[in-house]
């Protein structure tokens, strides 16, 4: 009877908490608290300047200064005059072969490591990404050197007599961005991939061996769909930046290499039309974030299919 | 424990990862506490004055006065173009003194971020030549200038004696000359390029407002786009271009030219017979500025006669004072594009005009899309 009264009074107890108390109990308080510094630093780092971002798209330009009623004007620029949708399908080819080059050829290096390193994997590892030691700045800047009117590259055909005189379309053009592209993301692809092939389970490998499978078919049907994740995470991780990549275009391009990431540039600068430059940047979000879906869409399909 | 023992044990494969996290650690360290150090660098520095100015004016020979004065060289904050600067400026940033180039002035004095300049505190200010101190537009109503003219050139072509074929007379044509069609450089700044354009379009610079005059320069900046291997402002990379033979020839400032001879390239800086592109830049004092003694003493040292010195022979621009021809010959003078009697370059050439922020917009935004290919 005793312990009856006392289960009675508990929800009483509980009801007669402070609102403090009850936070410091609850567990959705908890998750929040242990969210909260990151969470303060995506508010205040990316959802505010983008709240500003996509309100300046829809003002625009007087002078120096802001005219702020809402208008779709921006939006309709960029659907009637060519220029952007050029810059942007020139920006998605650009990086989209950069993206496929890249992939291709870390995957193999991933694999290797994956598969055939048994001792000191990390310092492999580490060996891979040394490329990400310098910057991101001096790595296209060592490109222009390298694919220079008297680089590495022309100076040594030159030397072995392979060509009469240096080849102009190494620098500043779309290939020039191509090859910068593909080495300098060379490391957000090898670790996701390394990591997922990793992660296969090699007696899955034994039994197709058992049932009969050579190396390829074992390839295409075990290691290739399991690794999957980490090719697609890789894609992702090196095209969603490349697209809208400033520097490498702008140092390496010329004239006909310059990406979206160097019209926005513009807009923020030489053109001075802040307006303009934030619609472009929305645009450009929304064309990554569909060609996105449509990639895991057919990806997962694919996957799906073969399964 | 020190680096050498590290450099072999990763030699032989047996770095433990203890040893790998101390020396992370110890790169961790060592970067978080580099900005404590500069801070504190800076804190030394913050008494003197800040110059807001164009890349390549940052360097100690300009400031010797200035140097020997204060034991230190002025604060340093670069741009690129003045409309890069004229957005930094509305920002908030606060610089001593800033230097614009004439033909932006009105824009930069409707800011009214700046204050006119006390020419009774420039001990070099009657040496100043009175053509560039008394352009239009540069007096701010009781006889004191808002600008203090600094330094003035040539915007022209640079090109390689030996592998170009000069037809006749040097002219804006070897820019627009298909013979050369990928070996050609432009600077990237309309700022410049436009008005080169203009003289190549001949188009007078009272027309180069009007519709008429605006839609052929235009049209000559289309013909030139395929001839031009890359266009920026990076006059460095220009620089390199012509030295290899990559360019045969490149829109210029007389800098490149000298830096470029001065290195035994066999390059010449042409008069091209339809005119070059005359640019006056000069001194602002901001309204706010943190530090107005030193600010004046920046615009002092600039205008000094050494600080000339080093203009005239190391970059081949003019000089506001008067004086700092004194040291130079007719001949030398005359490779530079500059004379004994700067007036009459100054008389001679095509001379920038002030332009309203509207066209400037156009401007950019048309040469941006013709460069873009559009």
């Amino acid at each position: 009877m005793t312990d009856a009264a006392a289960h009675a009074t508990q929800p009483g107890r509980s009801v007669r908490r402070g609102p403090i108390a009850r936070l410091r109990h609850s567990k959705t308080a908890q998750s929040y608290a242990l969210l909260a510094p990151s969470l303060l630093v995506l508010v205040i780092g990316v959802v505010i300047p983008f709240l500003i971002l996509l309100a300046m798209s829809f003002w625009t330009r007087q002078g120096f200064e802001f005219d702020t009623t809402m208008t779709t004007a921006n939006y309709a620029r960029t659907m009637d005059e060519p220029i952007f949708g050029a810059f942007l399908m020139r920006s998605f080819w650009v990086s989209g072969i950069a993206t496929v080059a890249t992939v291709l050829l870390c995957y193999p290096m991933a694999y290797y490591v994956a598969f055939h390193v048994h001792s000191r994997k990390m310092l492999w590892i580490v060996l891979m990404t040394l490329p990400f030691w310098t910057s991101y700045l001096l790595r296209v800047f060592a490109w222009k050197v390298i694919l220079g009117y008297e680089g590495v590259i022309n100076a040594s055909l030159l030397g072995m007599g392979m060509i009469e005189k240096p080849l102009e379309f190494l620098l500043y053009s779309q290939t020039a961005v191509v090859i910068t592209l593909a080495h300098a993301w060379a490391a957000f692809a090898i670790l996701p991939m390394y990591v997922s092939l990793e992660k296969i389970d090699r007696s899955l490998l034994e039994a197709a061996a058992d049932l009969g499978d050579g190396p390829v078919l074992r390839f295409l049907r075990i290691t290739l769909p399991l690794s999957m994740p980490g090719v697609i995470a890789a894609s992702f991780l090196i095209f969603i930046p490349t697209t809208g990549d400033y520097i490498t275009p702008a140092l390496l391009g010329g004239p006909d290499g310059a990406m979206i990431g160097n019209l926005i540039q513009l807009q923020f600068g030489a053109v001075n039309n802040w307006p303009m430059g934030a619609a472009l940047s929305i645009v450009l979000m929304a064309w990554i974030a569909a060609i996105g879906l449509v990639f895991l869409f057919v990806t997962r399909r694919a996957q799906r299919m073969a399964a | 424990m020190d680096i050498v023992d590290h450099l072999s044990a990763v030699k032989r494969g047996k770095l433990s990862r203890r040893a790998f996290s101390k020396i992370l650690l110890g790169a961790g360290i060592g970067m978080v506490s580099t900005p404590l150090a500069s801070g504190r660098a800076a804190a030394q520095t913050g008494e003197q004055g800040t110059i807001f100015t164009w890349g390549g004016y940052d360097i100690p020979e300009l400031y010797t006065n200035y140097e020997a004065a204060n034991g230190a060289m002025p604060n340093f904050a670069i741009f690129g173009g003045t409309e890069e600067a004229l957005t930094k400026l509305r920002a908030g940033f606060t610089p001593d003194v800033a230097h614009p180039c004439y033909s932006g002035l009105k824009r930069w004095v409707d800011t009214g971020m700046f204050q006119p300049i006390d020419t009774s505190r420039l001990s070099n200010w009657g040496d100043v030549m009175p053509r560039l101190s008394s352009l239009e537009g540069n007096d701010s109503g009781d006889g004191k200038p808002w600008l203090a003219p600094f330094d003035w050139g040539g915007t022209s072509i640079t090109y390689r004696t030996d592998l170009i074929e000069v037809e006749g007379e040097e002219s804006w044509d070897m820019l627009w000359d298909e013979r050369y069609s990928g070996q050609l450089g432009s600077l990237a700044s309309g700022g410049d390029a436009w008005w080169c354009g203009a003289i190549k379009a001949g188009v007078a610079f009272e027309d180069i407002d009007t519709d008429d005059g605006f839609e052929k320069v235009a049209a000559t900046m289309r013909a030139q786009r395929p001839l031009i291997r890359v266009y920026t402002d990076d006059t460095t990379t220009l620089e390199q271009a012509l030295a290899s033979g990559e360019m045969v020839a490149a829109m210029t400032w007389a800098s490149s030219a000298v830096t470029l001879a001065s290195e035994g390239v066999p390059v010449r800086f042409a008069q091209p017979k339809e005119g070059a592109l005359t640019w006056v830049c000069g001194l602002m004092l901001h309204k706010d500025a943190p530090n107005p003694d030193r600010a004046y003493e920046i615009i002092d040292a600039l205008l000094s006669v050494e600080a000339g010195h080093f203009m005239i022979k190391d970059y081949g621009y003019g000089h506001a004072n008067a004086r700092s021809f004194d040291a130079f010959d007719d001949a030398q003078l005359a490779a530079l594009g500059l004379s004994k009697t700067p007036d009459d370059i100054l008389a001679a050439g095509h001379f920038q005009l002030q332009q309203t922020q509207e066209w400037e917009t156009k401007m950019n935004e048309t040469f941006e899309m013709i460069k873009a290919g559009f």
